[in-house]
C-alpha cells in the first residue's frame, strides 16, 4: 500500500449513501442491523445449520419469483500488475508484535490476500519455525467478529469526529503539560512507537505513559534489574548447555523466546547413533508444562515453594563449594535430588543453564542469574541485555494509574493496545475506574470488555494490515502490511501519530521517519527496500548487560525465600497463560479453541487442573465444579485431573469466559476475579470445595492411562513400550537396536510380486520423538494449510475433531509423578496400506510416489477405510462443516486446496499441493528436485525440525539419512501395513547418580 | 389330475393308512378344508387386528422415511458415529437384517432339498419374512454412506469417468452377495407362490381374477407344468442352497478380510452363517407363534413343526456359543495382545454389558430347549424367540463397535453412543418389515398349500393301495 492511499483516505470522507451523511437513526439502526454480535452461534451446528438451512428455503422460494443473480459487480484487471501471476502466491516478509518479543514472518499471499503465516527463514529468531500463536493470527486477521466501526458511547461514529474531539481533548493538555493526561499501551518493542512515546513524553511531561500485559516478563526484568543496575532481559543459548535446570520454566513453549529456546535445546537433544552425546534437563515445576515433559528428571514443587528451592539449590551449591551466599531456608526438598543436581551442574560449569519462569517473583530471577553467573554461564548459555525500543509491562504503574483514574486525577486516558477491563487484576476494578475518567479512547481489534467502558472505540488495524516496526534479540525489523486495512482499522502507531498532532501522517511515514534515524538518510530508500524485502535487519537495537555479582548477592533477602506449603485447606492456584488463547487474545479464534491443549488434550474450555491426590481429598472427578474461594471472590470450574501437578495446586487458565464474538461467546469461565494486584501469577490460602453439578468437557483423548479403568490402563502401558519406543542414553548405548527390535519380525515373504517402489520421488517422512516438544504447531500450520474445518464443542465431544496431524500424549509410570511422551500422528502413506483395499469406489488410492492419496470427487463416505486404517488418521465430513463459513474467513482459506463436502473422508495428503509446486518449478527450471525443495507446512512450523520430509529414494537426503539412523522405526510396523512416515525413538538422559539411588523419577521405567 | 379338483371329503381311513409316519397336518383336514381355510384368510373381511398391526407398522414406516429424510438432508452425524466407531447401528442392523433372511431360503431350499417335509408348514411366511428383512438390510448401506445420492458409484456401470468400482473391496463382493441373494430368493419365493395363485384366481371373481390371473402365469395345474414346476423348483433350490452360504459368509468377510483386532478372525464366515441361521429361525418363530394365533393355523404349523425348528435354533445357538469360546481361546492362544485385549475388552471393557447381554440371550437361552417339555411350550419358545433376536442385535452390536472403539493406538480410543436418530432408523426399519409382512399375510397365501397338501396322506399316489384294497 503506497503512503498516498492511506492519504486519501484519511483526507477525505466517504458516506455510503446520503442517509450516512445525514446520521439518520434509520440507517444507524441498519448499520447495526448489518453487523450484529454474536450472530450465530458456532459451538452448536445442528441449530446453525437449521437455521440456514431454513434461510436456503426460502431464498429458494424467493428464487421462483425474481432470479436472482449476484449483484456484485466483478472486474477484470484492465492493466495488469507485473508482479501477479493469478494462482501463483506471493510471499512477503513481515513480523509479527508479540508483547516484548516479536517473530519474524515470511507471508503467503494469494492475489493480494494473505493465507499462510510462515516462520521467516533467515530471521535469527525464528528461523523459518513458528508456533501456534503465529500461525493462528491468520484467523485473527479475518476474524468476522472483529470490530468494524468506529464507536462514541456505543454508536457508529467516524473518524473524523474522533480526530476532532481528539484534538480538542489535547489542547486543553496542552497548557499544564498533560497533567491528567495517560495513555495504556501492552508491552512492546518498536522503535517507531518507543520514538513517538519519548516525543510524547517531551510534549507532555507531566503525562503518564503506561504499559501493562497480563503475562509479560516483567517479573524477569525486575529480578535483572536487581542484579544489574540495568533493565534487562535474559537471552538463552541452550544449544551449548548440557545441563540445565528449570525452575516452573515453560521455556519451549509459553516463555518468551520460546522458538529460539526450542531450536537450542532440540540440538543439544539431536542423537545421529549411539556415540553422541545428549543434554540434560532437569526441571522443578509445580504445574505440568510441556518442557516438563522433555525433562529427564522432573520434580514436582508447588509454584509458591519455587523460590525456597532455588535458596536451597543455592545452599546445596555453596555445600559443594561454591562462593555464594545462600538464603537460609527450611526445606523438605528431596536432598538427593538436589545433591545430584548441584553435582552435574557443578561438573558442567558454563556449560550449564538454570532458568526460571516469567511466573515466578523477581526475587527468584535475581537468585537466579547470580548462580548462572557464579557457575559461569553468562557468556556462554545466557546473555543479558537491554532493548532501547521496549517498554515493559508494568503493573506497579498499571495500580497507579488505575489509583489516579479513580481519584479523579487523571481527565483523558488513551487505550493504545490491551483490553485492562479484562487483562488488569480484579482488585483494581479497572472497568469501574474507567469509568471516572472524563475522557476515554481505546483501538482495539474487536470490541471487548473495555470498549464497553469508553467513550471512543475505534477499530484496530491487524498487524498484517499496518506499517510498525519492532526490535528484538537478532535485530530490528519492519512490519510491512499483506493487505489494505478490512475494517478502516488504525494501528497504535497511527494512534500515536494523532496525540501527537501529526493525524495526517500515515503510519508508513511515521515508520519510514523512525528508520531514517535507524538506516541514516544516505541511500535510504534502497536501505529501505532492503529492510522491507528481508523483514529485518541485524542493526541491533540492544546493549548487553552485565550481572552485578555483588549487587545481585547483596539484595538476595533470606525473607523473601521462606514460604509455607500449600494444605488442603489453604490451596494455591497458578494463573497460567492458557495454552490456546495465551491472555484471552485469541478467544475469538476457532483454531484456538479447537487446538487441544497437549497436555489435558481439553478443547474449548479452561478447568481447574489438579492432580489425582488433590482430586481424591477433595472427592471429585473430571468434569465435576468445584468452588475456588478466597475472601469475598469465588469462581466456579469444572476439574480436570492431570497426573504430575503439585498436590494442593489448582492451575487454572487465563483467557476464558469472554464474550467478544461468535467464537467465543460461553466458552469457559474467566478467572480473573481471583486474581489481585498482589499476586497476579499464583497466590496461596484458597478454598476449594465440590460444587453441585457438572460441565462436560470436550476431550480429544480419553484420560486413559494411569487412572480410571484399570483394564484399559494395563492395557495401554503394556503396549506403550511397542507404541513409542523409548530408551535412556546409557541403554541405548549398550543396546543400539532396541527401537527396531521390539515388535518387527524379520522380512516377510510376500504372495504376489509387490509393487516397486524404486524408481523416480518416493515420498517419506520422519518424526523424531527425542525431539518433539508437543508443541502443536504443526497441527494448527496444517489447519491453516489444509482448510481444515473448525467444528465446534458439540462436534469435538461427539469424538469428530478434524485434525490430519494430532498429538498423542501419553503417560508412564507413577501416577502421581509420570513421564509424558509425545507422538505427532497424521496419515502414515503406508505401502499396503489397508485403507485402500477397501474403499468400494477406488476413492483412496496409491499414487506411484508412494502417496495416498484421497480422490474427494469420488468419495461416497463409506468410513470403511477409516475403519481400517490402524492409525486413525482419518477425517470424516460428518457434516458439511465448511457450509456457513463467514465469507470473510473464506478469505483464509489456501485456494491450492480444496473445501471438502460433507459426507467425504479426507486426511493428510503430506501437503501434495506443495509437491506438485515444487515438481513444476522443477520441471520449469529444468532441473531434478533437490532435497528441500518441498516443506510440508508441519515440518515448516516445526521448532525443533522434529519433522523431516523428503524422497526415501534419494540416499543423501535428509530423510534417508535419519530412516537409516537406528533410532527409526515404524509405529505398528508388525502390521506389515509399511509406512511411509517412520519415527525417531525417544531418549532420556537421566542422571546416573538418580538412576542408581533408586529414584524412578525420571529414569526409564 | 388337479389337486385342486380332489374330492372334498377326506377318506376316514386315509389317516390309518400312513399310520407309522407322523401326520403333518392335525385336525383332520382335506385338500378342500386346507384350500378354505388358507385361501380364506385372503378372502374374507379383513379382521380388526390387521388394521391395528398395519396402522403401528405404517407409522413405524413414516418414521423410517422421516429419518432418512433428516439423515439425507444433515449428514451422517446425526448419528452417534464418531472417530474411531465409523460404523454404528446401520451396519449392525444391516447384518442384523441379512441374518434374519437367512432362515427364509434355508428353510424352503436346504431343508427342500433334504426331503424335510416338516418345512412346507412354514416356508412359505419364512421365505417372505426373508425378502422383507434383506430389503430392510439393502437399504442401510444405501444410506449409511456420506453422500447418499453417490452410492450408485459402487455398482459396475460403465461411465464417462472410466472408473470401475474397487473389486478388492469386501464392501463391493457384499453388494454382489446381497443383491444376488435377494434376486435368488424373491424369483424362488415367487415360483412357489404360482400354483397357489392359481388357486386363490380359481376362486376369485372379476378384476381380483384377472390380476391374480396375469400373476399366476396362466397355470393350469396340468402334469406338465407340475413336472417342468418341480424340475425349476429343485433347480432354484440348488440354486439357492450356496447363497445361504455364501451371503453372510461375504457379509462376514466385510469385518474379516480388515485387520482391525476383534474383526480380523478367519472363524467369521461359517460363525455368522450359523448365526444368521439362528437368528432366522428365531424371527421365524416369532411371527410364526403369532400368525398362528391369529390366524387360527394351529392344525398346519403344528407343534412337532415348532419343535423342530426349536432344535435347530438350539443346535446353531450352541455352534455360535462355541465360537464366542473359540475366539476367546484363539485370541489367547495367538500371543497378539491387540487381538487379545480386544476380546477381554469385550467381556470385561466399556461394552461389558453389551457382551453379556449377547451371551445370555444366544448362547445360554437356547439351551433350555434340550427339554423337550419347554421345546413343545408355546409361551418359553415365544419369549426364547425374542431372546434370541435381542441377542443376536447385539452380537452384531458388540462385533462392530466394541473392536471399533478400542483398536490399536489408544489414543484415538472413544465411546460410541446412539443418537436418537439411531434408535428411530432402527425402529422405522421395523416399520418398513411389518408393513411388508402385514400386506403379505393380507394379500398373498401364507401357508404353501400346493406344498402342504402335498404331505397330506391323500398325496400319496399309494394311498389308496395300502389297505389293499382301491375304493
Amino acid at each position: 500500500m503506497s503512503s498516498n492511499t492511506t492519504k486519501s483516505v484519511q483526507d477525505k470522507t466517504y458516506w455510503r449513501s446520503l442517509d450516512h451523511l445525514a446520521e439518520t437513526p434509520e440507517f444507524k439502526e441498519l448499520v447495526e442491523k448489518e453487523f450484529p454480535e454474536g450472530a450465530s452461534e458456532l459451538t452448536n451446528p445442528v441449530s446453525r445449520r437449521k437455521f440456514l438451512s431454513l434461510m436456503g428455503a426460502s431464498m429458494a422460494l424467493a428464487g421462483l419469483t425474481s432470479c436472482r443473480r449476484p449483484v456484485e459487480k466483478i472486474i477484470p484487471y484492465v492493466v495488469k500488475p507485473e508482479e501477479i501471476i493469478p494462482g501463483k502466491p506471493q510471499y512477503y516478509a513481515t513480523n509479527m508484535p508479540f508483547g516484548t518479543q516479536s517473530f519474524g514472518l515470511l507471508v503467503e499471499s494469494h492475489e493480494g490476500r494473505p493465507t499462510k503465516i510462515e516462520g521467516n527463514k533467515n530471521h535469527p529468531g525464528t528461523g523459518g519455525a513458528s508456533n501456534v500463536f503465529m500461525q493462528a493470527e491468520m484467523l485473527n486477521l479475518y476474524d468476522p467478529d472483529r470490530s468494524k466501526l468506529i464507536l462514541k458511547n456505543g454508536r457508529a461514529s467516524s473518524w473524523r469526529a474522533f480526530t476532532a474531539v481528539m484534538k480538542n481533548e489535547l489542547e486543553k493538555h496542552q497548557e499544564n503539560g498533560g497533567e491528567g493526561l495517560a495513555v495504556l499501551t501492552e508491552s512492546f518493542t518498536s522503535p517507531t512507537l518507543k520514538r513517538l512515546s519519548e516525543e510524547f513524553g517531551r510534549r507532555y511531561p507531566k503525562a503518564s505513559w503506561v504499559s501493562y500485559d497480563s503475562i509479560s516478563d516483567e517479573n524477569i526484568q525486575a529480578g535483572l534489574t536487581a542484579a544489574s543496575d540495568n533493565s534487562a532481559l535474559p537471552g538463552y543459548d541452550f544449544s551449548k548447555a548440557k545441563v540445565i535446570l528449570s525452575l516452573d520454566s515453560d521455556f519451549m513453549q509459553m516463555e518468551s523466546d520460546d522458538l529460539q529456546n526450542a531450536r537450542g535445546f532440540a540440538s543439544g537433544r539431536r542423537v545421529e547413533s549411539e556415540d553422541d552425546t545428549m543434554n540434560r534437563l532437569y526441571v522443578v515445576e509445580g504445574t505440568y508444562s510441556l518442557t516438563g515433559g522433555m525433562a529427564d528428571h522432573r520434580l514436582k514443587v508447588q509454584s509458591g515453594q519455587i523460590a525456597t528451592f532455588t535458596a536451597a539449590l543455592a545452599g546445596e551449591l555453596a555445600a559443594q563449594g561454591l562462593a555464594i551466599g545462600a538464603p537460609e531456608v527450611n526445606t523438605s526438598f528431596d536432598k538427593e535430588w538436589l545433591k545430584a543436581v548441584v553435582a552435574d551442574l557443578l561438573a558442567n560449569k558454563g556449560q550449564s543453564l538454570i532458568v526460571a519462569g516469567k511466573r515466578q517473583p523477581a526475587h527468584v530471577h535475581t537468585l537466579v542469574a547470580l548462580i548462572n553467573e557464579i557457575l559461569e554461564n553468562s557468556g556462554s548459555t545466557v546473555n543479558y541485555h537491554e532493548n532501547q525500543d521496549m517498554i515493559g509491562s508494568s503493573l506497579e504503574s498499571l495500580v497507579s494509574l488505575t489509583n489516579d483514574m479513580r481519584s479523579g486525577k487523571i481527565k483523558t486516558l488513551v487505550i493504545l493496545g490491551g483490553n485492562p477491563a479484562y487483562q488488569a487484576p480484579s482488585d483494581l476494578k479497572f472497568a469501574e475506574a474507567l469509568r471516572r475518567v472524563a475522557f476515554t479512547a481505546q483501538v482495539s481489534l474487536q470490541v471487548d470488555e473495555t470498549a464497553k467502558h469508553v467513550d471512543w472505540h475505534i477499530p484496530a488495524a491487524h498487524f498484517l494490515e499496518s506499517w510498525g516496526d519492532v526490535s528484538g534479540s537478532g535485530g530490528a525489523g519492519i512490519i510491512q502490511p499483506l493487505i489494505a486495512p478490512l475494517f478502516d482499522g488504525k494501528s497504535a502507531i497511527e494512534m500515536a501519530g494523532v496525540l501527537l498532532g501529526n493525524d495526517e501522517m500515515s503510519g508508513y511515514e511515521m515508520v519510514q521517519e523512525t528508520w531514517k534515524g535507524i538506516l541514516g538518510k544516505n541511500n535510504f530508500e534502497k536501505k529501505w527496500r532492503r529492510v522491507v524485502h528481508d523483514g529485518y535487519t541485524d542493526i541491533s537495537r540492544e546493549r548487553a548487560v552485565a550481572i552485578n555479582k555483588s549487587r545481585a548477592q547483596a539484595s538476595v533477602d533470606a525473607s523473601d525465600y521462606n514460604s509455607t506449603p500449600a494444605s488442603p485447606e489453604k490451596m494455591e492456584v497458578v494463573f497460567t497463560a492458557s495454552f490456546s488463547n495465551l491472555d484471552g487474545r485469541y478467544a475469538n479464534n476457532g483454531w484456538m479453541q479447537e487446538l487441544p491443549d497437549p497436555i489435558t488434550k481439553v478443547t474449548w474450555d479452561n478447568v481447574a487442573l489438579m492432580s489425582v491426590n488433590t482430586a481424591n481429598t477433595l472427592n471429585v472427578k473430571n468434569e465435576k465444579l468445584v468452588k475456588i474461594q478466597k475472601d469475598q471472590d469465588e469462581i466456579i470450574l469444572p476439574v480436570w485431573i492431570l497426573p504430575g501437578i503439585a498436590d494442593n495446586t489448582v492451575v487454572v487458565e487465563l483467557g476464558f469466559g469472554r464474550h467478544v464474538g461468535r467464537v467465543s461467546n460461553g466458552v469457559g469461565v474467566d478467572v480473573n476475579p481471583l486474581r489481585k494486584s498482589t499476586a497476579p501469577t499464583f497466590a496461596a490460602g484458597f478454598t476449594v470445595r465440590r460444587a453441585s453439578g457438572e460441565h462436560s468437557i470436550a476431550c480429544v483423548q480419553d484420560n486413559h492411562g494411569l487412572d480410571e479403568e484399570k483394564l484399559a490402563s494395563d492395557a495401554i502401558q503394556d503396549r506403550l513400550p511397542v507404541i513409542v519406543r523409548e530408551s535412556t542414553m546409557d541403554d541405548y548405548q549398550r543396546d543400539p537396536a532396541f527401537a527396531m527390535g521390539l515388535a518387527e519380525k524379520e522380512e516377510l515373504r510376500s504372495m504376489w510380486v509387490e509393487h516397486d517402489y524404486g524408481e523416480g520421488n518416493q515420498w517419506g517422512m520422519t518424526i523424531d520423538l527425542n525431539t518433539c516438544s508437543g508443541c502443536s504447531a504443526c497441527t494448527i500450520a496444517c489447519q491453516s494449510e489444509n482448510n481444515i474445518p473448525i467444528i465446534g464443542k458439540e462436534e469435538v465431544s461427539n469424538g469428530r475433531d478434524m485434525s490430519w496431524i494430532r498429538l498423542d500424549r501419553y503417560f508412564s509410570g507413577d501416577v502421581e509423578d509420570p513421564e509424558m511422551v509425545f507422538q505427532p500422528v497424521a496419515c502414515q502413506h503406508c505401502e499396503m496400506a489397508p485403507c485402500e483395499g477397501v474403499c468400494p469406489v477406488a476413492a483412496t488410492t496409491h499414487s506411484s510416489e508412494g502417496l495416498n492419496e484421497m480422490a474427494y470427487n469420488r468419495c461416497i463416505g463409506t468410513r470403511y477405510c477409516s475403519n481400517n486404517c490402524p492409525y486413525k488418521v482419518r477425517r470424516f465430513n460428518f457434516f458439511n462443516y465448511s457450509k456457513d463459513m463467514p465469507e470473510i474467513i473464506q478469505m483464509a482459506m489456501n485456494p491450492d486446496v480444496s473445501v471438502r463436502f460433507r459426507g467425504v473422508m479426507e486426511k493428510c495428503t503430506y501437503c501434495v499441493q506443495r509437491i506438485n509446486v515444487a515438481k513444476i518449478e522443477a520441471k520449469n527450471d529444468d532441473r531434478e528436485l533437490v532435497d528441500g525443495d518441498i516443506t510440508t507446512a508441519c515440518e515448516q512450523a516445526c521448532p525443533t525440525n522434529a519433522i523431516v520430509f523428503g524422497n526415501i529414494n534419494d540416499p543423501e537426503s535428509r530423510v534417508s539419512k535419519l530412516k537409516a539412523q537406528n533410532r527409526d522405526y515404524a509405529l505398528l510396523g508388525e502390521l506389515n501395513v509399511q509406512p511411509r512416515t517412520s519415527y525417531g525413538a525417544k531418549l532420556r538422559n537421566p542422571n546416573p547418580a538418580l538412576v542408581d539411588g533408586g529414584h524412578a523419577d525420571g529414569g526409564h521405567a | 389330475m388337479s389337486i385342486l379338483n380332489k374330492k372334498p371329503e377326506r377318506d376316514p381311513g386315509a389317516a390309518e393308512a400312513v399310520a407309522g409316519d407322523e401326520l403333518l397336518v392335525t385336525g383332520g383336514h382335506t385338500f378342500s378344508s386346507l384350500t378354505d381355510k388358507v385361501s380364506g384368510i385372503v378372502e374374507k373381511k379383513t379382521p380388526q387386528q390387521w388394521y391395528l398391526l398395519f396402522a403401528m407398522a405404517v407409522s413405524g414406516l413414516m418414521v423410517l422415511l422421516g429419518s432418512i429424510g433428516w439423515l439425507v438432508w444433515e449428514g451422517t452425524g446425526i448419528w452417534g458415529l464418531n472417530n474411531p466407531v465409523g460404523w454404528g447401528w446401520a451396519i449392525v442392523n444391516f447384518v442384523f437384517w441379512v441374518g434374519i433372511g437367512h432362515a427364509g431360503t434355508l428353510i424352503s431350499a436346504i431343508l427342500f432339498l433334504l426331503r424335510q417335509q416338516w418345512r412346507t408348514a412354514i416356508n412359505r411366511f419364512a421365505e417372505a419374512m426373508t425378502i422383507f428383512a434383506v430389503i430392510c438390510a439393502l437399504m442401510f448401506p444405501g444410506i449409511h454412506v456420506g453422500r447418499v445420492w453417490l452410492a450408485y458409484y459402487m455398482f459396475p456401470i460403465p461411465n464417462q469417468m472410466l472408473i470401475w468400482p474397487n473389486f478388492r473391496s469386501p464392501l463391493l463382493w457384499d453388494i454382489f452377495a446381497v443383491v444376488t441373494y435377494f434376486t435368488v430368493s424373491t424369483l424362488f419365493w415367487y415360483v412357489g407362490l404360482i400354483p397357489d395363485l392359481a388357486t386363490l384366481r380359481d376362486r376369485a371373481k372379476n378384476l381380483r381374477k384377472k390380476v391374480l390371473g396375469l400373476f399366476a402365469l396362466g397355470w393350469r395345474g396340468g402334469n406338465r407344468q407340475w413336472q417342468h414346476y418341480e424340475k425349476a423348483y429343485l433347480m432354484l433350490a440348488g440354486l439357492a442352497t450356496p447363497l445361504v452360504l455364501s451371503v453372510h459368509s461375504v457379509v462376514a468377510t466385510d469385518f474379516a478380510t480388515s485387520l482391525i483386532p476383534g474383526w480380523h478372525t478367519t472363524i467369521f464366515p461359517p460363525y455368522f452363517v450359523a448365526g444368521a441361521v439362528f437368528s432366522g429361525f428365531g424371527m421365524v418363530m416369532t411371527l410364526a407363534l403369532i400368525a398362528r394365533k391369529i390366524y387360527g393355523l394351529q392344525d398346519i404349523i403344528t407343534l412337532n413343526h415348532l419343535e423342530k425348528m426349536n432344535k435347530i435354533i438350539l443346535v446353531t445357538g450352541s455352534m455360535v456359543g462355541y465360537s464366542y469360546i473359540m475366539e476367546f481361546f484363539i485370541a489367547w492362544y495367538s500371543g497378539n495382545e491387540f487381538e487379545y485385549f480386544a476380546f477381554i475388552n469385550r467381556a470385561l471393557g466399556p461394552y461389558a454389558w453389551a457382551y453379556w447381554i449377547m451371551f445370555l440371550c444366544n448362547v445360554i437361552t437356547p439351551q433350555i430347549f434340550w427339554f423337550k417339555k419347554l421345546r413343545r411350550s408355546i409361551p418359553v419358545m415365544f419369549v426364547a424367540s425374542i431372546f434370541v433376536n435381542i441377542g443376536m442385535w447385539f452380537e452384531r452390536f458388540v462385533i462392530t463397535v466394541t473392536s471399533l472403539s478400542r483398536d490399536f493406538l489408544p489414543s484415538s480410543w472413544d465411546y460410541y453412543t446412539p443418537s436418537i436418530w439411531d434408535m428411530l432408523t432402527f425402529i422405522g426399519s421395523f416399520g418398513l418389515f411389518f408393513t411388508f409382512f402385514l400386506l403379505f399375510l393380507r394379500f398373498l397365501p401364507m401357508v404353501a398349500l400346493a406344498e402342504v397338501k402335498g404331505t397330506l396322506p391323500e398325496a400319496d399316489p399309494h394311498n389308496y393301495h395300502k389297505e389293499g384294497g382301491d375304493k
